[in-house]
């Protein structure tokens, strides 16, 4: 392992309080709800974990064998397919569907795309995952697209209708203070939209990160 | 190419600011040097940015250099390394093709200004074409690709957008280590997606007066030549879920040098940037509403 206090890039003779700091800062930038659904998000976790078993390392050698809490405890359920799919399926086509969402995660589009285009009948979960695959291309519009068109064939599904709240609000992304959006909007406002909208979110998933941000 | 990807001048601290006019002038120079006087023209911000984005850990030297803007008092440019050789080769690539593109679709005197000078340029373009043989396939195989759904009138922006953003991703397929080369092509991947769509928001009124292929007439159907505050939106949310593809893989690269400027860029430059096309004034005389030139 690399030296926790350059993973957390903060000098050995750092006080207590800086090292959190700079621990903080940096979960606040690597946190899992940057990369929701994100072909990066794997790396992104990696770095987390790093910085985790860093601060982990330097509070337990510094606090000399008592027990010292881990680090941001999100609980946040990896893929939020995994999470939210049990359950939800349709009818038709339903092994189909859980193996198309296999291929996404896994991140094979092509795949993914050539099985929901064979699919003759269009259902919402059909325009759900079409989205899905979009997104994860990268473009955008035609996802919102398909993720609207789900939501309004099947306006009870919870799922669906989350994507496109998610991408109305403009989705969410770790930015600096101070640093600007691409909509024109005051960025403090938007924030503190992300933020809770992100703390429903881990609170869903039994986990809580408004609190966890103040207690620490 | 666009001039889009720049900082915002008044947030730089002055180290960066002339580390940045370093880098911008060490580009002109370094094109100067491997494709004549003339190919300093292609010189643009958005290459200055790849170029810093692509250096390494360590910075590289710098030498003070005297040229045409700057005759008197000499700047401390960049010297030539791989990276910014790297950056001169695919401007001229660029460049050339965008040179191009103007003399296909200008008329009269225009067309033949512009076909003189893509014949000068030629030599140029060929030279740098070959010294990056996988960059210059993936440009003229994309932009063919574009020119058919341009001519088909395509009305989806993501797929239009797509071909100009396989163009910048293409440029990440060289680095050797698999992880860095992810979040590259990640990074410039939505970089080209968001300049092709804030190209086309700049150009729509254009477009529309002159009868000209722009997506956006396609995708929404504006008015006159604007967007309803409605589609505005929806295309700038797209800009947005894009800018947190870009700024998720930006946090994830290691630091080098440049990161403060690249910061700038990303996080100020590019939404101010955007702020200002769709408010009109991207296009306004410098010293009414932006710092057009910094050097």
């Amino acid at each position: 392992m690399n030296d926790p206090y350059s993973v957390l890039g903060v000098s050995p003779q750092a006080t207590d309080e800086e090292v959190k700091k700079a621990y903080r800062d940096l979960a606040r930038k690597y946190h899992p709800d940057n990369y929701h659904d994100n072909p990066l998000a794997d790396l992104a976790s990696e770095k987390m974990k790093e910085i985790n078993e860093a601060y982990d390392t330097i509070t337990k050698s510094r606090e000399q064998g008592s027990a010292a809490g881990g680090g941001y405890s999100y609980g946040y359920g990896g893929s939020a397919y995994q999470a939210q799919n049990a359950g939800q399926q349709q009818s038709a086509g339903r092994n189909q569907y859980i193996q198309i969402r296999n291929l996404i995660n896994a991140n094979n589009l092509t795949q993914a795309m050539a099985m929901l285009n064979a699919i003759g009948s269009h259902d919402a979960e059909w325009y759900y995952l079409m989205g899905s695959i979009y997104w994860r291309k990268g473009w955008m519009d035609q996802a919102g697209q398909y993720f609207r068109t789900a939501a309004s064939m099947d306006p009870t599904n919870i799922e669906y209708r989350n994507a496109v709240q998610y991408m109305n609000q403009g989705g969410q992304a770790y930015r600096p203070t101070g640093g600007m959006d691409m909509m024109g909007g005051d960025m403090a406002c938007n924030m503190c939209q992300n933020l809770i909208c992100a703390d429903c979110c881990c609170e869903m998933m039994g986990g809580n990160l408004i609190p966890c941000i103040g207690c620490r | 190419m666009y001039g889009y990807v720049r900082p915002v001048k008044g947030e730089l601290k002055i180290r960066e600011f002339e580390l940045f006019r370093g880098v911008y002038c060490g580009l002109c120079h370094e094109l100067a040097r491997r494709y004549g006087f003339a190919s300093r023209f292609f010189v643009n911000y958005d290459f200055t940015f790849l170029a810093m984005i692509l250096a390494g850990q360590s910075g590289a030297e710098t030498c003070p250099r005297r040229c045409v803007a700057h005759p008197i008092r000499p700047v401390r440019c960049l010297g030539s390394c791989s990276s910014l050789s790297m950056a001169a080769d695919m401007t001229v690539v660029l460049g050339w093709w965008k040179l191009s593109d103007s003399a296909d679709d200008a008329a009269g005197a225009k067309a033949l200004g512009w076909k003189v000078l893509r014949r000068a340029m030629k030599g140029a373009y060929k030279k740098a074409a070959a010294r990056q043989p996988a960059f210059a396939g993936a440009v003229e195989e994309n932009l063919t690709a574009l020119r058919a759904l341009e001519a088909a009138r395509c009305p989806s922006v993501d797929e239009t957008a797509d071909k100009f953003a396989l163009i910048l991703r293409s440029i990440a397929q060289g680095e050797p280590d698999g992880s860095r080369r992810r979040i590259l092509e990640e990074l410039f991947y939505h970089l080209g997606r968001i300049i092709y769509i804030l190209d086309a928001a700049d150009d729509l009124a254009e477009d529309v007066k002159s009868g000209a292929y722009n997506p956006l007439r396609y995708r929404f159907e504006p008015a006159e030549g604007k967007l309803s505050p409605e589609d505005e939106r929806t295309l700038r949310t797209g800009l947005q879920l894009s800018h947190n593809a870009l700024a998720g893989a930006w946090t994830l690269l290691d630091e080098n040098p440049y990161s403060g400027i690249l910061s700038n860029t990303i996080y100020l430059g590019l939404p101010a940037t955007t702020q200002a096309v769709f408010a009109g004034t991207w296009r306004e005389p410098a010293r009414l509403h932006r710092e057009r030139s910094y050097l």
